[in-house]
């Protein structure tokens, strides 16, 4: 028996936020949830989740980016997929910053809205939980 | 504007010993720092390692000719500035070379006091276009973010409602999905109301900017104003048990403005102040004459505004970030209509808050005193708008 995978969201959008757990959750993961990057960093460092979806525009300070490069400065997470979902990159081409420039060391990028079919497919391939359940 | 910048390199350029010489001892009297070359080739390689603010160049030297000298040294760096040593046989020269770049020309001879001024001509058309040039970057940079900031507001309400959807159908009648589904319904239809909102908020601001000195300016009693809006008001202030009060004066208080937009202003900010206030607190609007000058004021009993967010709040979509605070909705647009409202009837707006002890918005706009007859008024006002 496989133990319950962990994912958290860090999201200012509480809308957003709550039909995307609804989400996981009816496919078996476990859902934490952050509303800026400074609790989500928290709540990483407590919890070790298996994967993070973050959100890069939030209304509080730290933004995405930024939470992104802290993570990957702490040896514990840095291993974590971190998958990106924006609304403002949604073009891929203009999707500027690159992962070279150490800001973005993202392992997935998706637009917001995601198609949800194509994030669990993702997530799956990520998280070898598809294959575990075979 | 220094008499003599002491920091502005130099570069004389020119095969006369004796030119070089005096240019150099001029320019080192008048505090700038100079180096001089008897010829192009090395001219151009000191060029640039210095990157000089300008260049004195003899457009007659055996070898590189000035005028190559001007090509190249623009393909080092364009912003540096030549200025062109000739004599008068070679005047036609000299436009051309002005026509390729050069920045203006000296005819020999010429006294250390037209060398001076040419110098420092040059050399404030530097300052100037740098200036140009720098603000030209800032106002690209905040127009390019501005527009990426517009439509990420945009974007999030329809994200959200398109998530809601999306999962709804692939959950179809899964146990987690079925309860959910009307409150999620109710949500969507927020979310659809707060784009409208914010489509016509955005609206309003851009058709004030636009349109305002066309519209309607009419003299307009804000004590009735004031009094309309509160009442408009009275059932959000009770539902959160906000004690409105108004401190008015007998007499009519008049501006000049278009009634709708200063409606638009007063709602705006006693809004606010019900929606930022706590539960059983007071809202107070009082008009006040000062002088030539009209101070309504709206007092609230709120958390008040942090003092680092105070100079950001009338800029479009910025908002106060609350700690422990209830979530209350807004775009971010409101103080920022006002803003504009306000000084498009040539007043002024300005908070006063202290943490924990509430916001005072004071809008002061500039009096009407109806000295001559009020039947000639608006005629008076049809013309001048013309």
């Amino acid at each position: 028996m496989n133990k319950t995978k962990t994912i958290l969201i860090v999201d200012d959008d509480g809308d957003f936020v709550e039909s995307l757990s609804v989400y996981l959750e009816s496919h078996g993961f476990r859902v934490l949830v952050a509303d800026d990057g400074d609790e989500g960093l928290k709540l990483a460092r407590m919890e070790d989740p298996d994967l993070v979806i973050m959100d890069i525009v939030m209304n509080e300070r730290t933004e995405g980016f930024f939470t992104i490069r802290e993570m990957r400065r702490d040896s514990r997470l840095r291993d974590v997929p971190i998958f990106v979902l924006s609304s403002l990159y949604s073009d891929g081409g203009s999707f500027r910053i690159q992962p070279e420039a150490g800001w973005l060391a993202h392992d997935e990028f998706m637009p917001k809205p995601p198609d949800v079919a194509e994030l669990i497919r993702k997530i799956d391939e990520h998280l070898g939980t598809r294959e575990a359940s075979k | 504007m220094n008499e003599a910048p002491t920091v502005e390199p130099i570069v004389v350029i020119d095969d006369d010993y004796a030119m070089r010489f005096s240019c150099r001892k001029i320019l080192l009297k008048a505090g700038y720092i100079v180096e001089d070359f008897e010829d192009g080739a090395s001219g151009l390689e000191a060029i640039a390692a210095l990157k000089p603010s300008l260049v004195l160049v003899d457009l007659k030297m055996p070898g590189m000719s000035g005028m190559e000298v001007i090509a190249r040294l623009h393909e080092i760096d364009s912003r540096i500035i030549c200025i062109v040593i000739t004599g008068y046989a070679t005047i036609d020269t000299a436009v051309e070379a002005m026509k390729s770049g050069a920045y203006d020309f000296l005819p020999k001879p010429f006294s250390p006091d037209e060398l001076r001024i040419i110098v420092k001509r040059g050399l404030e058309r530097r300052r100037l276009a740098m200036l140009a040039h720098r603000h030209e970057l800032e106002r690209e940079l905040f127009r390019r973010r501005f527009v990426t900031f517009v439509s990420h507001q945009l974007q999030s309400p329809l994200v959200a409602v398109h998530q809601y959807l999306d999962v709804l159908k692939h959950l179809g009648d899964a146990p987690g999905a079925a309860a959910k589904r009307e409150e999620w319904l109710e949500r969507c239809l927020r979310r659809t109301e707060e784009l409208q909102t914010l489509i016509r908020d955005w609206l309003t601001l851009s058709r004030i900017e636009r349109d305002f000195l066309s519209l309607h300016r009419v003299p307009l009693d804000v004590c009735e104003i004031v009094r309309h809006v509160i009442q408009g008001v009275e059932l959000l202030a009770s539902g959160d048990e906000i004690r409105m009060e108004a401190r008015l004066p007998e007499d009519p208080c008049i501006v000049t403005g278009d009634r709708e937009c200063v409606t638009v202003l007063l709602e705006n900010l006693v809004t606010n102040a019900i929606k930022y206030n706590r539960p059983g607190g007071s809202v107070t609007v009082s008009v006040e004459r000062l002088n030539s000058e009209l101070a309504i004021a709206v007092e609230d009993t709120g958390c008040g505004i942090p003092e680092e967010s105070q100079p950001f709040l009338f800029e479009e979509f910025f908002r106060v970030k609350q700690d422990g605070a209830r979530k209350t909705s807004g775009n971010g647009l409101g103080l920022a209509i006002s803003k504009r409202i306000v000084s498009e009837m040539g007043g002024t707006i300005g908070v006063r808050s202290q943490p924990g002890a509430g916001a005072t918005f004071t809008v002061l706009l500039p009096e009407y005193h109806q000295r001559e007859a009020t039947g000639t008024y608006e005629q008076d006002e049809d013309h001048s708008d013309r």
